[in-house]
């Protein structure tokens, strides 16, 4: 199917399903409060690694412990890393102090989390801000650290990162492929301050607009369990950014429905869609029938804000590095498209 | 006060739709049959049971939606049974209109994903419905089992009185409240939207299938987070089925999951309550007043 007819048929779909707008109120009134964006890292500034989730072994990190310095940067590795608690970086008690360390200790200027897994949601209400509040510092991570993300922009109003974490480092720079050095270089520049811009090509059914708003975003899963907590995430007025792995169609679909039927799209400036790796039907009679592409458009058919396909965010190589709570410009055009960090 | 739908008479009319998943002519058959020949009632068809739909789904959203109000809508029709769940409710359930169905609520019948539904109906219109096997469940025999069974009695109007085994991780107590509850991922998936569940007094009973446990752990936090849990009268856990754990093991199993999780309140809660996906699926009215007792030999639930 060429590209003119996918859109036509993605909005009769859209059409003939005649959804209105309905979604609830729940995800507006929201005070437009100022982002906070914490201090761009100096040569000779100090990294913490911890593990707020899933468990790792210590060796998993030498390449990016390696690569920060390489970089000018010296590391604190916290206790998380290769302790283990089944697939816990440790209990929730260890994961906790030793975030709550990274979050506390002044001389810890940006906090890598070394994986994602699953287990940060366990120990976001027990965290102290109040240090952080003070001094606010890069939280760096994607997968289940949208937990953070998330809580950020609706708690705490600081900017983090979005990018890879520890196993995006290279063991080999000589030998690694460049999407691999241009990623993790990705994640330099937003840490030492450099203005964002991607430029990536146009994807089937992406629907065309220009759009300015606070960036915010990440894996959808996480987000989607996050809704009516204390870190549900506020996208009014926002450029939305999502991505998810391993996740059944039917899954995906439905993960759309609850952003649209708690709000989160009605108000919405833009809609980046990153990688989603799907899952294949257990049973192969249960064929889902529908592409991303199509279970995105038909719940945004009823609004205006432009929409993009495949942009390089997600659980794969090009997994770049993005600033949340950070103003961006969107450009959705027939050519290149592009996102822009606004200064 | 709840809206309790009229309970049948002999010769009533059930209509029987698929909402969600697709479901072939012949797995409706046997339903059909023994609740018109056995149970006595008459059996009107959904054009989305058995229709030519060669998707996951019964049909598109519009004739899902269609033939669900339809069946609403017909004061004829006094039971709507679900064929199947699956998933797809979640497409229809904002463009449903009630105004018929509030004037002449019928009891709507289904779980997994029709929880969305019943929680829909609960929390904007207080109408209850029934949480039960629905079609699927009647072959193989299957209606011959005592939770089929169930499910006659609950039309027919007769009072339930469930009674399970006790559990090691069970905690004792009694709750007199308004049940409600259903699929956990259902559960989890209405917060923040219009068919948001309300837990607060009430006894909450969930369930699930062929989840992971870490997941299982991620939905539990995000019921708590969202104050789902604090303020029950009581918790029923009925059957957590073919769950799953990663590569780098949990390390709990999907109970003590949840006892870490509800440990810190003190209302009673059960374990392994027949309530499933399995053929240990009790009939259970959403939003009726139920009579819960856990001891340490046994748990009963009464209406």
């Amino acid at each position: 199917m060429n590209r003119k007819n996918f859109l036509q048929s993605a909005a009769v779909l859209a059409a003939a399903t005649g959804f209105p707008a309905t979604g609830k109120a729940f995800n507006t009134g929201d005070r437009h409060r100022p982002v906070r964006i914490p201090p761009y890292l100096k040569k000779g500034d100090l990294i913490g690694i911890t593990s707020p989730a899933g468990y790792l072994k210590a060796e998993d990190i030498q390449s990016a412990v390696a690569g920060l310095k390489e970089w000018g940067y010296e590391t604190r590795i916290g206790d998380t890393i290769g302790r283990r608690d089944y697939s816990f970086g440790g209990t929730d008690e260890e994961r906790l102090a030793d975030f709550q360390r990274m979050l506390d200790d002044p001389s810890v200027k940006a906090i890598l989390c070394a994986r994602g897994g699953y287990g940060a949601v366990r120990i976001i209400d027990r965290l102290d801000w109040k240090a952080f509040h003070k001094h606010p510092k890069w939280i760096i991570g994607f997968s289940d650290i949208t937990v953070f993300h998330s809580h950020l922009n609706r708690v705490i109003d600081v900017a983090s990162i979005h990018s890879k974490m520890c196993s995006g480092f290279p063991e080999d720079w000589s030998k690694a492929e460049p999407i691999q050095v241009d990623t993790i270089l990705s994640l330099k520049k937003a840490i030492e301050g450099e203005q964002m811009k991607y430029e990536f090509a146009a994807a089937e059914g992406n629907r065309p607009g220009v759009a300015e708003g606070i960036l915010v975003g990440g894996n959808l899963r996480t987000l989607e369990t996050l809704t009516g907590s204390a870190s549900d995430i506020h996208t009014e007025g926002k450029i939305l950014f999502v991505e998810d792995v391993g996740e059944y169609l039917y899954s995906i679909d439905r993960m759309f429905w609850n952003l649209d039927r708690s709000g989160k799209l009605a108000k919405l400036k833009g809609l980046v869609v990153g990688g989603f790796r799907v899952k294949p039907p257990s049973d192969p009679e249960e064929e889902f029938g529908r592409t991303i592409q199509q279970i995105v458009l038909e719940k945004t058919g009823k609004y205006k804000f432009p929409v993009c396909f495949d942009f390089p965010v997600g659980h794969q190589k090009n997994n770049f590095a993005l600033k949340c709570g950070v103003r961006h410009r969107l450009e959705v055009k027939d050519g290149l498209c592009s996102l822009t960090e606004i200064r | 006060m709840i809206t309790t739908p009229p309970y049948l008479q002999p010769g009533d009319l059930i209509g029987i739709v698929c909402p969600a998943g697709y479901m072939a002519k012949e797995k409706v058959a046997e339903c059909i049959r023994v609740l018109e020949e056995e149970w006595g009632y008459r059996v009107r068809i959904g054009k989305t049971v058995g229709s030519a739909s060669e998707t996951y789904f019964s049909g598109t959203a519009e004739e899902r939606l269609t033939d669900l109000q339809e069946m609403m809508d017909d004061p004829e029709v006094k039971t709507i049974l679900c064929g199947r769940g699956g998933y797809g409710m979640t497409h229809l359930v904002d463009q449903l209109n009630f105004k018929k169905f509030r004037k002449q609520p019928k009891w709507i019948v289904g779980y997994s994903d029709i929880t969305l539904l019943h929680t829909h109906l609960y929390s904007n219109y207080y109408i209850s419905s029934l949480h039960a096997p629905m079609a699927g469940a009647f072959n193989d025999a299957g209606y011959i089992n005592r939770y089929v069974q169930s499910l006659r009695q609950a039309l027919e109007g007769k009072w339930a009185r469930y009674t399970a085994e006790a559990h090691e991780l069970n905690r004792t107590g009694e709750a007199v409240a308004e049940l409600v509850g259903g699929n956990l991922a259902l559960l989890a998936h209405g917060i923040g939207t219009d068919s948001e569940l309300k837990t607060r007094g009430r006894i909450l009973f969930i369930e699930d299938i062929g989840e992971y446990l870490y997941n299982v752990d991620r939905m539990m936090y995000q019921l708590k987070r969202a104050g789902k849990l604090k303020n029950l009268a009581g918790l029923i856990i009925g059957g957590f089925s073919d769950m799953k754990d990663t590569e780098r093991p949990f390390g709990e199993d999907v109970y003590t999951i949840i006892d870490n999780i509800v440990k810190e309140y003190d209302y009673p809660v059960c374990y392994d309550f027949p309530v499933s996906h399995t053929e240990r699926n009790y009939a259970l009215k959403i939003g009726v007043g139920y009579k819960l007792k856990v001891t340490k030999s046994k748990v009963t639930l009464e209406e």
